[in-house]
This record gives C-alpha cells, structure tokens and sequence, in this order.
C-alpha cells in the first residue's frame, strides 16, 4: 500500500491539464491502497498520507497558489471534489472496518449458552403451603379474613365449645395428644372459630388455616397435618350461601368448573352437617380403576354445616339473631388432589429432591 | 357397621337394589363404603343327602358316599369324618365353582371317580361357620337340589355402613329398616313382634318356627311366670342406669346355634360361639340392644344392683384385664361384689361356660353420657359400648330380652323361659320440637311444611300440634324413643334437608361485608418470606411440630438454654414424637438428612416458617407460642462446581437473611456471638434496630464441625433462624432523590489486626473522616472493596481497601475540599494504630 501512495509524490508541473493528470493518479492510487487496507490502524495511515498535513492531497491543493488566477476555481473545484470523495469513501471503509472488528471482538467473546448458569438453582413451594396461600386468596375475594390461633390449645375451646363434651363419642372421632397439666394439641382448627366469634362478634367472616393433630399414624393418616376451616355468621343466612362459597373455592382451586354433590353427615358443631364430594380431578369418573377415587369417581374433600346454636351462643353471639355455617378441609388433602401427590410421607419429612423433582415438571 | 340385605327384609319390605338403598343412604348421612357379596362366586353348588358311606378299598383316611342329589345317585370321595347316613350337605358338582373362585372337577382316588366334592363352610367362604372340622351339615329339611345362595342366608349381600355418632339407632337391622323406610316411602315395614298381642302362659310346647324369624308371624313368646328360684330385688341407686330387666332360662343345654344364625354372624363380623351367647349377639345386632348372659350359679347372691362404682374399686373384665374404677363408672354387683361394668363388659367369673345349666338375661339401658365416659376413660370399646355412647331406645331392652329368650328356646338353648323381673329409674321423655316455616325458608330456600311433615313421620316422629305464630306457621312434633339426637329445630330441618338432598338447592354467594378481609400481618409475612426464600433458591419444608426427646442433645443444648427444655406429649405415637420444638433447626437438620439418604448430592437450601413453643413462667399456661422462620444449606455431598465462586458458605447465607430483613425494610448487623450448635468462629446474632430498641431476632451459624461430623455431613452446614413477630409491620421505606451535586471518590488501604471486624474498620474511618471535616460532614459512604491477607502481609495483619464517597449537599465538591479531609483522616487512622498504604 505505501508503495503506492508513496507513487503520488510532489507536483513537479503546474497546469490544469497536468493537475487533471494528477487528480487521476491519486485516486486511482487511493481507491487500490483503500482497497487493501485491512484494519483501522492502515486506514488511519492512508488518511495521514491523503489528507493529512503532509498529504498528497493537501500539497495539491497548496500547489493551487501556483496557477494563473483565471484556473484556479476550476481546479480548486476538482481537488475539492477529490477530497469529498475520498473522505466519504474513507468514512465508508472505516464504518466497515469498526463494525467487522467489533464482530470479531464478539466472536473472541463467544460463550457456550449450554454451560450450567452460575447463579443458584431455584427453590421450590411446599405444596401445602401453597395451597394455603391460593386458597386464602380465594375466599379473601369472597370477603373472608383470616384469624389464627394457638396450636397447644385448651379442652374448652377445642371441645367443650364445639358441642364434644368428654363422653361425647364424638371424641373418638379425633385421638387427642395431651399435655400433663391437660392442655392439648388441638385436633383441628375450629376453636380458632370460638375464639374468633369471641374477640370479634358478629357479623364474621373468617378462614383459619393452621396445622392440627391426631393421635393417628398410618399410610393415610400423619399425626401431624394441616386444615383450613371457614365460619360466616351473619343474618338469615342459607345453606345455598355455604354452597356458593365452596362452589368458589373448589372452582377456583382447582381452575376448572367440577361437578360437585353434597351428601347428609354429621358434625357435632353443626347441624345440619354435610359433606362435599367433588369429582375425581384425576380421572373425572371414567376410570373404574383409578387409585385417587378408588372407581367412585367422587373425592370426599369438606365438612361443613349450619353452625349449631350451642357453638354460636359459646362463641358468645346471640343463636336467634346470628346464624350462619362452618367449613374444613384438609390442606395436605387438596395439595395432594391438586398436585398429584400419592403418598402422604413425603409432605413433612423436608427431602428437597421430592418438591424439587417437581420444579420443572 | 355391616347390614345384611337378607336379615333387612324380615323387617322392611322394599323394592330397590341394595345399590339403589346404598346411593340413598350415602347421600342421606349414612355412608356406605361398599357394598359385598362374600359368596358371589359360588355357583351350581346344591343341597344332597348323604345315603351311604364305605370305607376306601385303598386308602383308609377316605370315606366313599353316595349322594342323592337333583341330578341323580353321584359317587363322592372324602377325607371328612363328621358325616353319617342321612346327613343334609352342600355338594358341589364338576365344573362348579368354590367361594374363592375355584373350580371343581371330577377326580379320581385310586380307581374311585368322585364327581366333585361336599362342602365344607370355608370353601363356602365362611370358615366360622363349620361346628367341626369336616364338612357342614345342614337341617333335615333341607331340599335336595336347592341352590345353596338362597339357603340359610348364603349368597346374601353386605352393606358395610359408616353410622356418624349421632345415630346410634342405626347400628341394628331394625334402625336400618326404619331409616330406609323415612327414605323409600313407598316401603313397608314389617310387623315387630312385641306389637303383636302378649300372652303371659306357661310353655307348654314348643312353638314352631320354620325359621328364625318370628317377626312376620307377629308371635311372642309366651313365658313362664313364677321364677323356680329365690331371687332378690334389682336395685337401681345409680341414675345412669335408666332400665334393668332380667330374663330367666333353665333346662339350658349348650349347643352350637343353626346354620342360618352362624352365617348371619359371620356375615356381620361376629364369630358364632353358642346358642346361648349367639341369641344374645343376634338381638343385639338386629335390634340394637345390648344384652349380657350370667350364669345364674355364679352369681354371688340372688340378687342385682347396678350403682356408682367406688373410687379405686376393682374388676376383672371378660377380657381378663383388671379395670379399676371411679365413681363416674356404673358398676353391676350381686351380693355387692362387681359382676360386670355397666353397658362395657360383663366380667370374667359370672360368664355363660359350656356346662351352664341356668342362664340370667341382662337387657338394660344405661346414660349414653355415662357409657361414653367409663369407655372413653378405659380406652375400652366394646360392641356394648360402642352401642350404648351413642344411644339406644330405652324402650328397647325388656323386648331385647324376651326376643333373646325365645331365641334360646327355639335354638334348643333353654327348654323354659320365665318371665322378666324389671326395674325402672326415670327414662327421658322425647319432647316436642318446633319447626318455623320461617326458619325452613332461611336454612333450605324452601318451605313446604305439609311435606316436610310427611317426611318427619316417615322417619317416625309424630305430628303433635300445628299453629300460625308471629313468624309464621309453626308445627311441633315428638321425635321417637330411638331418636335421642332429635332436639332442636335445627334437627327437624336436618331430616327434612337429608331426605330432599342438598344438590339441588341454588348456589348464592355471600354479599358484601361493610369492611374488607384482612389476610392479616402473620400470613402476608409467612407469604412475603417465602416468596423471597424460593426466588433465592431455598425449598420450602413443613417439618413436624414435635420432635424426640433427645433432639436437645443432639444440639448440644445446655440444660439452662431455653430451648433444652421442651413441653412434652403425656401420650405421644412415639418416643421420636414427643417433645414440642422449641427450634425449627432440628426438622431442618432431619429434611437435610432425609435429603441425603434418598441419594441427593448437590446443595441443599431449605426453610422453614412455623411455630415454635417455648416455655415461659409469664404467659398463660406456662408457654409461648412463637412463628419463627429457619432455613439451612449444605454444599452438597458432592460439592464440584466449574464456578467456585458461587459456593455457599456463611457470608452467601448472611446475604440471603439480609435479603429476608430487606423485604421487610429492615437491615440487621451481625455480631460475632455463641450458639451451643455454633462453630466458634462462625456464629453471629441478628441484630435488628426498631427505633431506639435493637432486638436480637435470632442467629446465624455454621454447625460445629464436631456435630457435623456427629451427624456425618461431610461438607459444613449453615442454619439460622428468627423470630418473626417484629417483622409483621413492614417498615416504610424514605424515597430521596439523587443528589444534583456529584460526588467525590476516595480510596483507603490499610493494613489492620485481623482481630478488628470489618465494621468495627468502618466505624473507625468514618470516626477519622468525621473528626477532621467537623460537623458538616462530607462523608456519605464506606465501601469495602478488596480484602487480603497472606503473602506479603505481617501475620496476624490483612489488607482492606474502602472506598469513600465525600459528598456535600449545597455544591460541587473541589479536589481542595476533599484531599484535606480525607489525608487528616489517613493521619488518624494511622495514630490509631493502623498502617496506611
């Protein structure tokens, strides 16, 4: 490339003609030198050989002097000219030159996209705990709020309240961890119930989700598990109202319209009681084999009722002026149904590979 | 409970399937968990009579018979020793087929061609019915070619039925029958047979039954009046004991009850023992009421009462355990020794024995309250029992024993019976119920109170009075003596709501409240902390509440530590289940192990929010109830990783609590402290400032290395844990803009004693920038940016370089502002004792 510019040396002779001559060379050598340039570093050289203060180009146009006053503008106008040119092709190659490095730069930097990230793998929800949140979230849309209370909890409240007294056969219902001084674990969370009914009054509406236990352990039960229950108490209130609200819950839980049918039960603390069973969210009826519904189609998920006056007047509201219904489920239940979970060991021994085996299924 | 299809249609006259029955009493309140037919798969076995028996020509343990069956003389070969000539068996032909499925064929015992086999009742499928090893023998009139499923209550079907508490009336063929009946009104109940008319004669013969039902015929036995012994009075000072009647048998021969009663038992779960002690099972599951046999010579004295048990007496129950009462339990003596705990468990020296010759039937009724509290207390559940807690017709038990005795008699059990001796305390009337239209229109949506008296009397309560008040049409009715659950309005509106179904009632939701729902501050916390827990790679754990007894041990828990000393279970599962956590650490540690040994190796990070309990003399009860939140990472069994830099360790954990607090618009220091489980040199309090009060809200620490060697981790493990009750109120962050004047940067680089903590630096430069740029302070920040320590630094030295940001509010800072400052504060810095570089 020197070679060449080094070629376009000083004017010897000054005339139009021979100027016209000489623009030709210099871009003619400029366009073969710029064509060979490889990087911005040569092309900085050619512009300092073209244009810069000991250039080709600038002796040109200091040669201008030279020239009969009559040629000048014509000749000004053609070294003019050639330095427009040039400068436009020059700014042209070093776009092309900046943007080639810039990609070859980007090349040097290339990362495998495969490699393992480097940032801590995600945590994982517990399900049942999840399912407490939807469903708190639910039923706060349906106005309900929560109310929490102790788990190591008196006789009174978790039975005596709740219309069990101790030779109810009830009792037998729920095996009962006791503390020496007589204190028990509660055997599920309606005594949150009573003792909401008490600090608050009425008009009520609350959830009370919370662990309970039972002095139970096999296959299908843990000593140890989790329920969500709801009281309304209000004026006037129908069982169709206890209806809607667990229509919204189960709909919105599981995200999907179920068939649902409410059979005749019995709880000590309402009356009238029911119970709900939805339909089968593994198999919707159609597998006579299936091992969620065992074939029924049906799955038992809720108690509920109409609050029995002698649970409403412990919870000191009047029974004539208030009424309303009570309902439970267990959590660990719905967790399982909604995130087919089979067996109910794995919920409280905290063995991360479970959950996370989940994460990206 | 399991209800027998065929023993129900002696009392009911119905027509619908068993499935049909069971979709109607499962959506009605009684559900039923199936439905079986234990000898469903018996087919072409038929009756035949044995005509002969000889002997094998070979094989001497053989018996050759020769039957007379439907279709003819057949040959068949058995090993049973029971059978003679005449005998009425069931005989299955090749090609029939065994309750267990199995088909018979011909088969040949050297040279004899037996065509198929007689039949013993296990290969009938009911194993308690055979009297002797051998083959079952059936009554004389037993017809040659009947189908052996329509005899004697083989091939019937079983509805195993769950009975909620308060229905104690449906534990018996009868209460099933009456249920049914309020259920199909187009049934029809069968006559009982104390509605028939009485007689009060002296047996002279024996009355013939064909079966074992009386109750279509409307017959009553007719009793001896006059006992043929001396006997005394039936006291009743107890008030639980509400009824008490004994019936007398003599001339009683033991004898195993007939076939169809044996099969009727062992259909419902009941293992048939004698006609005697069978009577007494027999009414107590059709009719619901508990009776007792004695053996009239064991008694005593001639004489009963039924009384409050004294405080610490003594029985010997038939189960051969020793009971010691209290005065709540209903004690049953003769001659003031105790003879059996009242509506429990008769005891163990007054039983029916094979050589008993005069039997005392017991039919009494005692206070469900009382029954309930003796069989709760003693843990103690007998079919009695079970009965009596849950209610049964007081009226029921002087029917109970006549039924009994006749029973006995017709099952050659006792030639005489005698009329009962009878003593009554006052029984609880039934009292009328209200049932306001207005009350049925709020609760059902519905309200037709003609045919929600229909209803009610099917299920037998009577319509006793009917009037308009204030609100509306009132009707009351009296529920019947089998229905002590009946009290309130609420219970009529329960039947009527039962029996019309709740599925077709008009879903409506609740309107609208005048205030909002409140989550409230402990659900939106355990939501927010959980949300950033999971983000940062932790899973979430529910571990169990309580824990065994030595987890303080394991932890190292010195005995004044707070948390060494739990509330423990009076009747936990097991010793590993027993003391309530007074730390989530423990359940972590478990979950991590858990994790381990199901062959997880990268990096576990799990958490935990729940409740811990801690004893405290002030609260109530003794204790508190905290909500804590406790986490854990371990490095994984196999640690390896091509980014070293992203390994866990206490700093990455300090992080991950600071990024908790943060959510919370909180920031914590950590000071160097002690936890027993702690490494020395890696245990830190949490420190937390509200307003003026800093609050230690929990720890952070690696595990000792001993204890991770005592629980085989093989790389460190990290825990915290805080208290989360001063976390519930978020606190508000204060927004302020960037400042319009830059900044100016300065750097420090010092040597400092490894013993100063990185704050403790901190606060000294910022001591050392305060005090030469007075009271405006210049000073925004204190960043550390590179630590180092090792080749080329003094031992007992490190290398820290912050960098310092010098701001001021009102201006632009010049070089001239700052470098004054800043040098001034190298020469502090430097008279404190640290060297400058």
């Amino acid at each position: 490339m020197n070679d060449k510019i080094n070629k376009i040396d000083k004017i010897d002779k000054i005339d139009t003609a021979g100027l016209k001559k000489q623009v030709e060379d210099v871009r003619a050598s400029f366009r073969s030198s710029l064509s060979s340039v490889q990087n911005t570093d040569g092309l900085q050289e050619l512009r300092v050989k073209i244009i810069g203060k000991k250039g080709v180009l600038t002796s040109l146009l200091k040669s201008l002097g030279a020239l009969p006053a009559s040629e000048r503008p014509l000749a000004g106008e053609m070294l003019n000219k050639l330095r427009d040119e040039m400068e436009e092709e020059l700014g042209n190659k070093k776009a092309a030159l900046v943007d080639a490095e810039i990609r070859a730069a980007e090349e040097t930097d290339r990362v495998d996209v495969t490699m393992p990230s480097r940032a801590r793998a995600g945590g994982a929800f517990h399900p049942v705990a999840q399912t407490m949140h939807e469903i708190v979230a639910i039923m706060q849309g349906l106005g309900y709020s929560v109310a929490l209370g102790p788990e190591k909890e008196e006789e009174h409240y978790n039975f005596d309240c709740l219309n069990i007294p101790s030779w109810h056969p009830a009792r037998d219902m729920q095996d009962t961890f006791y503390f020496s001084d007589g204190t028990l674990l509660r055997t599920h969370t309606s005594p949150v119930q009573i003792r909401s009914m008490l600090k608050y009054g009425a008009p009520l509406r609350v959830v009370c989700p919370g662990k309970v236990y039972r002095r139970d352990n096999d296959t299908t039960h843990s000593p140890m598990f989790n329920q969500l229950e709801g009281l309304l108490l209000e004026q006037d209130v129908s069982f169709s109202v206890l209806k809607g609200s667990l229509r919204e819950l189960m709909n919105g839980f599981f995200g999907r319209e179920l068939k649902s049918r409410f059979r005749a039960s019995y709880f000590p603390f309402t009356e009238p009681s029911m119970e709900l069973d939805i339909e089968c969210v593994e198999c919707g009826g159609k597998n006579p084999n299936c091992r969620i519904c065992k074939g029924t189609g049906w799955l038992e998920v809720c108690g509920m009722g109409m609050v029995h006056p002698f649970v409403v007047r412990a919870g000191g509201v009047d029974p004539d002026k208030y009424n309303g219904f009570a309902f439970g489920m267990g959590l660990d239940r719905m967790a399982m149904l909604k995130y087919g979970i089979s067996d109910l060991r794995y919920l409280f021994n905290g063995n991360v590979s479970y959950f996370l085996s989940g994460r990206n299924a | 409970m399991i209800i027998s299809w065929h023993l129900l249609k002696n009392f009911i006259k119905l027509d619908v399937t068993p499935e049909e029955a069971a979709e109607r009493l499962s959506l009605s309140g009684a559900e039923v968990e199936y439905i079986s037919r234990p000898e469903a798969k018996i087919k072409g076995v038929t009756v035949a009579r044995v005509d002969s028996l000889k002997k094998h020509h070979a094989k001497e343990h053989l018996l050759v018979a020769e039957l007379n069956t439907c279709k003819g003389e057949v040959v068949c070969v058995t090993a049973a020793k029971n059978l003679k000539p005449g005998d009425m068996v069931f005989y299955g032909a090749p090609g029939s087929t065994l309750a267990d499925g199995k088909e018979l064929s011909a088969r040949s015992f050297d040279g004899v061609e037996s065509a198929g086999m007689m039949l013993s009742a296990a290969e009938m499928g009911l194993p308690d019915v055979d009297i002797v090893e051998g083959i079952l023998t059936l009554p004389k009139d037993a017809l040659v070619g009947s189908d052996a499923t329509t005899l004697y209550g083989f091939g019937d079907t079983l509805l195993d039925v769950s009975i909620t508490p308060n229905r104690g009336d449906l534990l018996s063929v009868l209460g099933m029958a009456r249920e049914l009946h309020g259920l199909f009104p187009d049934s029809e109940l069968l006559p009982m047979p104390w509605e028939a008319e009485t007689t009060e004669e002296t047996i002279e013969q024996p009355i013939e039954f064909g079966s074992i039902s009386p109750l279509r015929n409307g017959a009553r036995p007719r009793l001896a009046a006059e006992w043929p012994i001396e006997f005394g009075s039936i006291s009743l000072p107890d008030p639980g004991c509400i009824n008490y009647n004994l019936g007398l048998a003599t001339d009683v021969t033991i004898a195993p009850s007939p076939v169809d009663v044996r099969v009727a038992l062992s259909h419902l779960g009941m293992r048939p023992i004698s006609n005697i002690v069978d009577a007494t099972n027999y009414v107590m599951l059709t009719l619901g009421q508990p009776l007792h046999a004695f053996d009239l010579n064991t008694l005593p004295a001639p004489e009963v009462t039924v009384r409050a048990a004294f405080d610490g007496e003594k029985i010997l129950t038939l189960d051969g355990k020793e009971r010691v009462l209290t005065p709540a339990d209903m004690l049953i003596t003769s001659g003031g020794v105790g003879i059996g705990l009242a509506g429990v468990m008769g005891g163990s020296q007054t039983g029916i024995a094979d050589d008993t010759k005069i039997v005392l039937l017991e039919g009494a009724n005692f206070s469900a309250r009382r029954v309930g509290h003796t069989s709760r207390r003693l843990g103690l559940t007998s079919e009695a029992s079970f009965r009596y807690a849950r209610g049964v017709d007081p009226t029921l038990a002087e029917t109970g024993v006549d039924y009994a005795l006749y029973l006995m008699r017709v099952w050659s059990g006792a030639k005489v019976g005698y009329r009962k001796k009878s003593a009554v305390n006052a029984a609880p009337e039934p009292k009328p119920v209200s049932l306001t239209k207005k009350k049925l229109d709020t609760i059902l949506l519905w309200s037709d109170m003609d045919e929600s008296a229909k209803i009610l009397e099917g299920f037998g309560l009577k319509r006793v009075s009917q009037s308009v008040s204030q609100d509306g049409p009132v009707m009351s009715f009296t529920p019947p003596t089998w229905r002590p659950d009946i009290t309130i309005e609420e219970d009529l509106i329960e039947e009527i709501g039962r029996f019309r179904g709740y599925n077709d009632a008009p879903d409506i939701l609740p309107g609208v409240l005048p205030r909002r729902a409140d989550i409230g501050a402990e659900t939106v916390l355990a939501g927010a902390l959980r949300g950033v827990a999971i983000a940062r790679g932790y899973v979430e754990a529910i571990t169990y509440s309580f824990l065994p007894e030595r987890f303080t041990d394991a932890l190292h828990l010195p005995h004044d530590d707070i948390r060494a000393n739990p509330l423990t279970l009076a009747n936990p599962i097991s010793q590993d289940w027993m003391a309530m956590r007074t730390t989530l650490i423990p359940g972590l540690l478990a979950g991590l192990k858990e994790s381990l040994s199901s062959g997880w190796r990268e990096p576990v990070r799990i958490f935990e929010v729940g409740r811990i309990f801690l004893r405290d003399p002030h609260a109530k009860n003794g204790h508190r109830e905290e909500d804590a939140m406790a986490g854990l990472v371990f490095g994984g069994i196999d640690p390896r990783t091509p980014w070293k830099e992203t390994r866990d360790d206490f700093l990455s954990v300090k992080g991950d609590v600071e990024a908790f607090l943060a959510s919370r618009g909180q920031a914590a220091d950590f000071v160097s402290g002690t936890q027993p489980f702690g490494h020395t040199g890696q245990t830190a309090d949490i420190v937390v400032s509200f307003g003026e009060e800093k609050k230690k809200l929990g720890f952070l620490a690696r595990l000792s290395p001993a204890i991770e060697r005592e629980m085989d981790f093989t790389e460190p493990v990290y825990v915290f844990e805080i208290f989360l009750a001063p976390l519930e109120t978020p606190k508000k962050p204060v927004y302020s803009p960037a400042s319009q004047f830059p900044a100016a940067f300065r750097d420090i680089s010092m040597l400092a004693p490894l013993s100063r903590t990185n704050d403790e630096v901190i606060a000294d430069i910022r001591a050392a920038v305060n005090k030469s740029s007075g009271a405006k302070s210049l000073l925004e920040s204190v960043r550390l940016f590179d630590v180092y320590s090792g080749k080329g630094i003094p031992e007992g030295l490190r290398s820290l370089a912050f960098a310092v940001t010098y701001r001021a509010k009102e201006k632009t800072l010049q070089d001239e502002d700052v470098d004054g400052i800043h040098n001034a504060a190298r020469d502090t810095l430097t008279q404190k004792g640290y060297s400058m570089r």
